[in-house]
C-alpha cells in the first residue's frame, strides 16, 4: 500500500520536475507555455495526491484555466488581432552572468535544503521518502537560477511562477495540511495568478509600443536585480 | 512674575512678518513696507520692555517639552538682551535702507520674507537658553540668508551661495555633534544655571576639551576666524543691506555671541580657563586679527575690505573672552555692539557710493567727500571708530581690552591690539585721505563711474537717514558711554553678572 | 521589544464604536476607491467630503487608545486564527497614513485635469484605495496570514498604480518592480512556511514566546528579510525604485515612497524583533548596509540631472538612516535609554520622511507640471514665477536634511545620542555625512532655481490648492519636529 503511494508520488515529482526543466529552459516559448499548463496539471494531482482537495480545487481553477490563458494571451495567441506572436527568445548571456548566476541558484538551493533538514529533522536519514519535497526544493532553486538568468520577460515571468509553485510544495511539505498552509497557498496561488495576469498584459502593451527588443532591455549589467 | 509671553512676542513678531510677506502679492510694495516698518518699531518697544524687566531683575522664561529630557527654552537674560537690542535696532536701519536701496528691483518679496526670518533667527538666538534651542536657530539663520546672498541670481551669487553653504552647514553639523555629546554628558544644561560644568571636570576633561573644541569650531565659521572664514569675502556679491545684516549683525555676531554663550554660560569662565581652551581661544582671535588686517590692507574694492575689516574687528569680541578678568569681559561685550553700529554705518556707505555714484573700487572715490559731504561724514566716523579713535565707541572697546590685557598680565594682547590699530588706520587713512583731499570728479577731474540722481539730497533719502542715524549712535556710544543703559554699561552689567557670584 | 509592538494582552475590551471605527478604517478607503472609479471626481471637494469619515475613523481609534490603552481583536474563520491590534504605534502610523492618503486624494483631480492622464485614470482610484486599506492592515494585523495578505494587495496595487502612466519606460520599470515584488514575496513566504513547519502557528504574540534562536530561527529571518528588503528598497535591492519613480505619476509616487515602501521595513522590523531578538550580526549587516545606502543614495541623487530621480534617490539615502539604527532596536546589551532614544527616533524620523517626501513629490510634480521640464536645468528661474512650489520643496527638504526645527532634526537628535550613548561612532558620522550630502544634493537644485539669467518661459499654471496640499505636509513634517512630544508620547503609553 504505502510502496504503491510512494510509486505516484515519485511518478508526480518526476513529471513536476520534467516540465518544469522544459519549461524553464527551452527558448521556443510556445512549447514551454504548454509545458507549463502540464506542470500545472500535476501539481494539481500532486496537491490531491498530499490530501489538499481544496487546493487541488485552488490550483485547477487559477492555476490551470486562468493563468495559463494568461501567458498564451502574453504570447500574442489569444487576441487575433495581436501584432507579431513571440516565438523564439533571442537573447543570449554573456558566460560570466551565467556562471553568477548558476552560483547563485546553488547558494539558494543549498540554504533552503539545509533549513527544511532543520524543520524536518528525519528528512535526512530517509530522502526518498519525500519525494514531491525533493522536487520542490529542486523546482525553486532551478526557477530561481532562470529568474535570475534569462532576460526575457516572459520567460521571468515562467519561471517566477514555477518558483511559486516549488515554494508552494516546500510549504505544504514542512508545514503539512493545517487550514493556515492551506490559506497561505491560496492566497499564494490567487497572488500569482494577478501577477501573471498583470505581467501578461503589460508584456502585450511593451510589445505594442516598443517591440519585441523591449523584452529584454531589462538585463543590463548595471542593474542586474538580484 | 513670569511674563512668558514676552520672549515668544518678540520672535513671533518677525516671524509673523515673515509669513505676511511671502503670502503679500509681490507688488503690495507699500503694504510691505508698511508691515516692515512697523514690525521693526513693535520690535524695538519690545526690547526695550526686556530691557526694563531685566534692570528691575524679572526673569522672564518661555519653555515646552520637545522630547524627553529635551525642551525648547527661550529666557530673557542681560546677555541675551545685549545682542537683541543691537539686532532690532539695525534691523529697523537696515530695512529702511533696504527699502530704498532694492526700490524698483525684482523679487523684492522674497528679499524681505527672508530679511525677516533672518532677523527672527537671531532674536531666536538671542533669547535661548539651551543649546538645543540655540541651534534651532542658529541653523534657521543659515538657511534663511542662502536665499539674501545668492538673491541677484548671478553666477557669482550662486558660487557665492555655495561657498557660503559649505561652510556654514559643515559648521552646522560640528555644532551638532558637539551639542549632542554635552547633552549625553549633562543632561539638558541650561544657559541660566549657576552650576557650570565644572562637576564633570575631574572624570571628562578630555571630553569636556573635546566638546569645547567642536562647539567652538562650529561657532567661529560664521564668525569667520581665520582659517575659516573664506565664505565671508565672497558673499559680498550680496546686496548692500544684506552685506550690512550678514557682517554687521546677523550672521558673524551670532557666531561671536554663541562663543560669548558657550565660554560664559555653558563652561563658566572659570572652567574654560581650567581646561586651558582660553589662551588657545586669544592666540586664535589675535591670528585672525592681524591676518584680516593684512587682508584688508590689499584689497582694491571697497565691500571686500570691509569684509576683511569684519573679519578681523569680530574677533577682538573673542580676544575680550580670551582675556581673563572683567575689563577684557566687557570690552568684548561692548565691542559686540560697538563693532556692530560701525560696521553697518560703512556699509551703509558703501552701499550708497555704489548707488549714487557707481563707486566699487578704492581708487575711484577721490574727492567724494565734496559730492557726498554726509556719507562722507558717516564714512568717516566709522572709520575712525574701527581705527579706535576717540571719541568714537571703537575707542572704549580698544581701551577695555588693552586694560583687561595689562591686568590679566597678557602683554602680548596690547602688542596685538596696538599692531593691528596700525594695520587699521593703514587701511582706512588712505581711503579718508582720498575722499577729503584729492581732487576727483567733482573737482572737476574725471567722472564719476555711473552717476545718478538719486534725491534732492546727496542721495535718496531713505538710504541716507538711516546711515546719519546709526553714524551718530556709533559717535553717541562713544561720548556718552557712562551714560545708564548705554553699550558699555550694560556690559558691565553683564560682566559683573559672569564674575561676581 | 515584543511589547513596543504591541505584543502582549491587552486590559481592556475596544467598545462597540471602536469597532465601527475599525471597519471604516479597514473598509471605506476601498470602498471609496471603488466608487471614485465608477464616478470619477473632477474636483477636490467630494474627495475631501468622501474622506472625512476616514479621518473621522482615525481620530476615534486614537481617542480609543488614549483611553483604555492597547486593544487587540482576534476572529476565527475556519480553523484560520485572525488577529489584530491597536497600539500607540499603530494609531500614529494609521493617522500617517490617513493624511497622507487623503492629501495625496485631494491633489489628485487637478494633476489629472492638467496632465495627460489617458483613460487608465480611472484605475487609479480603486488602486489608491486597495493600497491605503491595505497599509491600514498592515501596522494593524499580527498574524503573518493577514500580514501576508496585506502585503500582497498592497504590493499589487502599488505596481499597477505606478504604471498607470502607460508610458514604455514606465511599463518597463513597472514590469521589473512587479517581477522582483513577486519574488520578494515568495521569499517571504517560504520564512512563512519554516515557521508554520517549525512552531506550527501563526499568530505574532504567540511565536514571540515560543521562538528560540537557533537555525531555523535564523533561516526564516534570512528569507523574511531578504524578501521585505527587496520590496523596501533597503540599499543594495534598491535599483527598481528610481526607474519606477521616474515615470510614474506625481500622486502615485507620494504615496509609494511615502507609506508603501514603509510598510515593508515596519513589517522587517517587527519580524526580526520576534525571530531575531537580541542577535549581533544580522542588525549590524543592515546598518552597514544603511551606511552605504546613505552614501550611495546621497550620490547618485547628487549626480542626477533629473528632478525626479533626485527625489526619488534621496529615499535610498534617507531608507539608509533608519537602516543604521537597526542595532539599537535589535543588537545585544543595549540599555534602556538609548534603546528607547532609538526606537522613538527610528519612528520619528520615519513619520517624518513619509511627510516630508510625500510633500516633495508633489511639489517636485507642481514644478514639472508648471514648467514642463523634468530635468534640473529646466528649473531655472521658477525662484520667480513658482515661490510657492520652491517654498515647499524647501519646507520637506529641510526635514529631509535634517535641519532645525524640523522632525527630522529630532529624529536625528535622538538617533544621534542613542548612538553616542552606545558608542556606535560610525553610525554617528554616517549620519551625519547624510546631512551634508543631502544639503548637497538639495542646494543644487535650488541653485539651478534661483538663476536669475535662463530666459523665460510660459508656464502652465496650476490648480488652486495642489501646491496648499503639499505645503500643508510639508509644514506637518516640519513642525512635527518641536512637537514630537505629542507623536512621541502615543509611544509611550501603552506598556505592558
Amino acid at each position: 500500500m504505502i510502496a504503491s503511494f510512494d510509486a505516484i508520488e515519485v511518478l508526480l515529482a518526476l513529471c513536476l520536475t520534467g516540465s518544469a526543466f522544459v519549461c524553464l529552459f527551452d527558448r521556443h516559448l510556445i512549447r514551454a507555455c504548454c509545458f507549463f499548463v502540464v506542470f500545472a496539471v500535476s501539481m494539481v494531482l500532486a496537491w490531491w495526491q498530499l490530501g489538499a482537495p481544496w487546493l487541488a480545487a485552488a490550483e485547477l481553477l487559477l492555476g490551470v484555466m486562468l493563468t495559463s490563458p494568461c501567458f498564451f494571451y502574453a504570447l500574442g495567441h489569444l487576441s487575433p488581432g495581436a501584432s507579431a506572436p513571440l516565438k523564439r527568445d533571442q537573447f543570449s548571456e554573456p558566460w560570466s552572468r551565467v556562471a553568477m548566476r548558476v552560483v547563485l541558484a546553488l547558494v539558494w538551493f543549498v540554504m533552503v535544503g539545509a533549513a527544511i533538514r532543520f524543520v524536518i529533522a528525519d528528512m535526512v536519514y530517509s530522502p526518498a521518502e519525500h519525494p514531491l519535497l525533493l522536487a520542490g526544493v529542486l523546482i525553486a532553486a532551478t526557477a530561481l537560477a532562470a529568474f535570475a538568468l534569462h532576460r526575457h520577460l516572459f520567460r521571468r515571468l515562467l519561471a517566477f511562477n514555477l518558483l511559486g509553485s516549488g515554494v508552494f510544495i516546500l510549504l505544504s511539505g514542512v508545514a503539512g495540511s493545517s487550514a493556515a498552509a492551506q490559506a497561505l497557498i491560496s492566497v499564494g496561488l490567487l497572488v500569482a495568478w494577478l501577477g501573471s495576469m498583470l505581467g501578461a498584459l503589460l508584456i502585450r502593451q511593451l510589445m505594442h509600443l516598443e517591440g519585441v527588443e523591449a523584452l529584454g532591455r531589462d538585463g543590463e549589467p548595471k542593474e542586474s536585480t538580484t | 512674575m513670569n511674563a512668558a509671553w514676552l520672549p515668544l512676542t518678540a520672535l513671533a513678531t518677525s516671524l509673523l512678518v515673515a509669513v505676511t510677506i511671502f503670502a503679500l502679492p509681490e507688488e503690495a510694495r507699500r503694504l510691505r513696507t508698511t508691515i516692515n516698518i512697523g514690525a521693526a518699531v513693535v520690535k524695538i518697544i519690545l526690547v526695550t520692555l526686556m530691557v526694563r524687566r531685566v534692570a528691575a531683575g524679572h526673569e522672564d522664561i518661555f519653555s515646552f517639552q520637545v522630547i524627553g529630557g529635551l525642551d525648547f527654552v527661550l529666557r530673557i537674560d542681560a546677555l541675551g538682551v545685549m545682542f537683541a537690542g543691537l539686532s532690532s535696532l539695525l534691523w529697523l536701519c537696515t530695512t529702511i535702507y533696504a527699502i530704498g536701496y532694492l526700490e524698483g528691483s525684482a523679487n523684492r518679496k522674497r528679499f524681505f520674507g527672508f530679511f525677516s526670518l533672518c532677523v527672527a533667527s537671531t532674536i531666536g538666538i538671542a533669547l535661548a537658553d539651551n543649546l538645543f534651542t540655540f541651534l534651532i536657530f542658529y541653523e534657521m539663520l543659515t538657511l534663511s540668508t542662502y536665499p539674501l546672498v545668492v538673491h541677484r541670481g548671478t553666477e557669482k551669487a550662486l558660487n557665492a551661495g555655495r561657498v557660503y553653504l559649505r561652510y556654514t552647514l559643515s559648521a552646522g553639523v560640528v555644532l551638532l555633534l558637539g551639542a549632542v555629546l554635552l547633552n549625553n554628558l549633562t543632561g539638558d544644561q541650561s544657559f541660566s544655571s549657576e552650576e557650570g560644568l565644572g562637576d564633570y571636570l575631574n572624570d571628562h576633561r578630555g571630553l569636556l576639551t573635546l566638546i569645547f573644541i567642536l562647539l567652538v569650531s562650529g561657532l567661529a565659521v560664521k564668525a569667520a576666524m581665520v582659517p575659516l572664514h573664506g565664505w565671508l569675502p565672497r558673499a559680498m556679491v550680496a546686496p548692500a543691506p544684506v552685506s550690512a545684516l550678514l557682517h554687521a549683525v546677523a550672521v558673524v555676531k551670532a557666531g561671536a555671541f554663541g562663543i560669548l554663550r558657550v565660554v560664559y554660560d555653558l563652561y563658566g569662565i572659570e572652567l574654560s580657563v581650567e581646561l586651558g581652551v582660553i589662551t588657545g581661544l586669544a592666540v586664535a582671535a589675535s591670528i585672525t586679527i592681524i591676518y584680516g588686517s593684512l587682508r584688508a590692507i590689499a584689497q582694491q574694492e571697497l565691500k571686500p575690505l570691509l569684509a576683511f575689516s569684519t573679519v578681523s574687528q569680530v574677533s577682538y569680541v573673542i580676544l575680550g573672552i580670551g582675556i581673563f578678568g572683567p575689563f577684557g569681559t566687557v570690552g568684548a561685550l561692548a565691542h559686540l555692539l560697538h563693532q556692530g553700529l560701525m560696521k553697518v554705518t560703512l556699509f551703509f556707505c558703501a552701499g550708497n557710493y555704489a548707488e549714487e555714484l557707481g563707486i566699487h573700487r578704492i581708487d575711484e572715490i577721490d574727492g567724494a567727500g565734496k559730492r557726498m559731504p554726509l556719507t562722507s561724514i558717516a564714512f568717516t566716523i566709522g572709520a575712525l571708530g574701527m581705527i579706535g579713535l576717540p571719541p568714537v565707541a571703537g575707542f572704549i572697546t580698544k581701551w577695555y581690552l588693552g586694560v583687561g590685557a595689562i591686568q590679566a598680565e597678557m602683554y602680548w594682547v596690547v602688542a596685538v591690539l596696538v599692531a593691528s590699530s596700525t594695520l587699521n588706520a593703514m587701511y582706512f587713512l588712505p581711503i579718508l585721505h582720498r575722499l577729503w583731499f584729492r581732487p576727483g570728479p567733482s573737482h572737476g577731474k574725471g567722472n564719476w563711474p555711473h552717476e545718478q540722481r538719486l534725491g534732492r539730497l546727496e542721495t535718496h533719502g531713505w538710504l541716507l537717514w538711516p546711515m546719519m542715524f546709526t553714524a551718530l549712535i556709533s559717535l553717541g556710544a562713544g561720548l556718552f558711554a557712562g551714560l545708564p543703559y548705554s553699550p558699555l554699561d550694560w556690559a558691565a552689567r553683564v560682566a559683573s553678572g559672569e564674575y561676581l557670584p | 521589544m515584543i511589547w513596543r509592538f504591541g505584543l502582549f494582552d491587552s486590559t481592556f475590551a475596544p467598545l462597540a464604536t471602536t469597532h465601527w471605527a475599525l471597519l471604516v478604517a479597514l473598509v471605506f478607503p476601498l470602498l471609496l476607491g471603488v466608487l471614485g472609479a465608477l464616478f470619477p471626481p473632477k474636483r477636490a471637494f467630494p474627495v475631501a467630503l468622501a474622506s472625512l469619515p476616514v479621518l473621522a475613523s482615525g481620530v476615534m481609534l486614537l481617542s480609543a487608545f488614549d483611553q483604555s490603552g492597547l486593544l487587540s481583536w482576534q476572529w476565527e474563520i475556519a480553523g484560520l486564527i485572525l488577529s489584530l491590534r491597536l497600539n500607540g504605534l499603530s494609531v500614529l502610523l494609521l493617522l500617517t497614513t490617513q493624511c497622507i492618503g487623503v492629501a495625496a486624494a485631494l491633489y489628485t483631480p487637478g494633476y489629472l485635469r492638467l496632465s495627460e492622464t489617458g483613460p487608465l485614470a480611472r484605475w487609479l482610484w480603486p488602486l489608491m484605495g486597495v493600497v491605503l486599506s491595505a497599509l491600514s492592515l498592515i501596522w494593524l494585523a499580527t498574524d503573518l496570514l493577514t500580514l501576508y495578505i496585506a502585503l500582497e494587495l498592497m504590493g499589487l496595487a502599488a505596481v499597477g498604480m505606478l504604471m498607470l502612466s502607460g508610458k514604455a519606460p514606465a511599463l518597463l520599470a513597472g514590469m521589473r518592480y512587479l517581477l522582483l515584488a513577486l519574488v520578494g514575496s515568495l521569499t517571504y513566504l517560504l520564512g512563512i512556511a519554516l515557521i508554520l513547519g517549525h512552531w506550527g502557528r501563526l499568530d505574532l504574540q504567540g511565536l514571540a514566546k515560543v521562538i528560540e534562536p537557533g537555525p531555523v530561527a535564523w533561516f526564516a529571518a534570512a528569507l523574511i528579510g531578504a524578501g521585505l528588503a527587496l520590496k523596501a528598497a533597503l540599499f543594495p535591492l534598491h535599483a527598481w525604485l528610481t526607474p519606477v519613480h521616474e515615470n510614474a505619476w506625481t500622486p502615485v509616487s507620494a504615496l509609494h515612497a511615502g507609506l508603501v515602501i514603509k510598510a515593508s521595513l515596519f513589517m522587517l522590523l517587527q519580524l526580526w524583533s520576534i525571530l531575531l531578538p537580541d542577535t549581533f550580526y544580522a542588525p549590524r549587516v543592515i546598518a552597514w548596509l544603511g551606511l552605504l545606502a546613505i552614501v550611495w543614495g546621497g550620490l547618485l541623487a547628487w549626480r542626477t540631472d533629473s528632478l525626479k530621480t533626485l527625489v526619488a534617490s534621496s529615499t535610498v539615502a534617507q531608507l539608509g538612516y533608519l537602516m543604521v539604527a537597526f542595532p539599537l532596536l535589535l543588537g545585544p546589551d543595549i540599555a534602556p535609554l538609548p534603546r528607547a532614544l532609538a526606537w522613538e527616533g527610528f519612528w520619528l524620523q520615519l513619520v517624518g520622511h513619509a511627510f516630508a517626501k510625500a510633500a516633495m513629490f508633489m511639489a517636485a510634480g507642481n514644478l514639472i507640471l508648471a514648467t514642463g521640464e523634468h530635468t534640473l536645468k529646466g528649473l531655472a528661474g521658477t525662484s520667480r514665477r513658482l515661490p510657492l512650489s520652491l517654498l515647499v520643496f524647501g519646507i520637506a527638504s529641510i526635514t529631509l536634511m535634517g535641519l532645525p526645527p524640523s522632525s527630522g532634526f529630532t529624529a536625528k537628535w535622538m538617533l544621534l545620542q542613542a548612538m553616542i550613548i552606545t558608542q556606535q561612532w560610525w553610525a554617528v558620522a554616517a549620519l551625519l555625512t547624510g546631512t551634508l550630502l543631502t544639503a548637497a544634493y538639495v542646494f543644487r537644485m535650488f541653485r539651478y532655481s534661483f538663476d536669475e539669467t535662463a530666459p523665460r518661459h510660459r508656464y502652465q499654471p496650476l490648480a488652486p490648492g495642489m501646491d496648499l496640499i503639499a505645503l500643508t505636509l510639508a509644514l506637518i513634517a516640519f513642525a512635527l519636529g518641536l512637537l514630537a512630544h505629542f507623536p512621541l508620547e502615543l509611544m509611550h503609553g501603552g506598556s505592558p
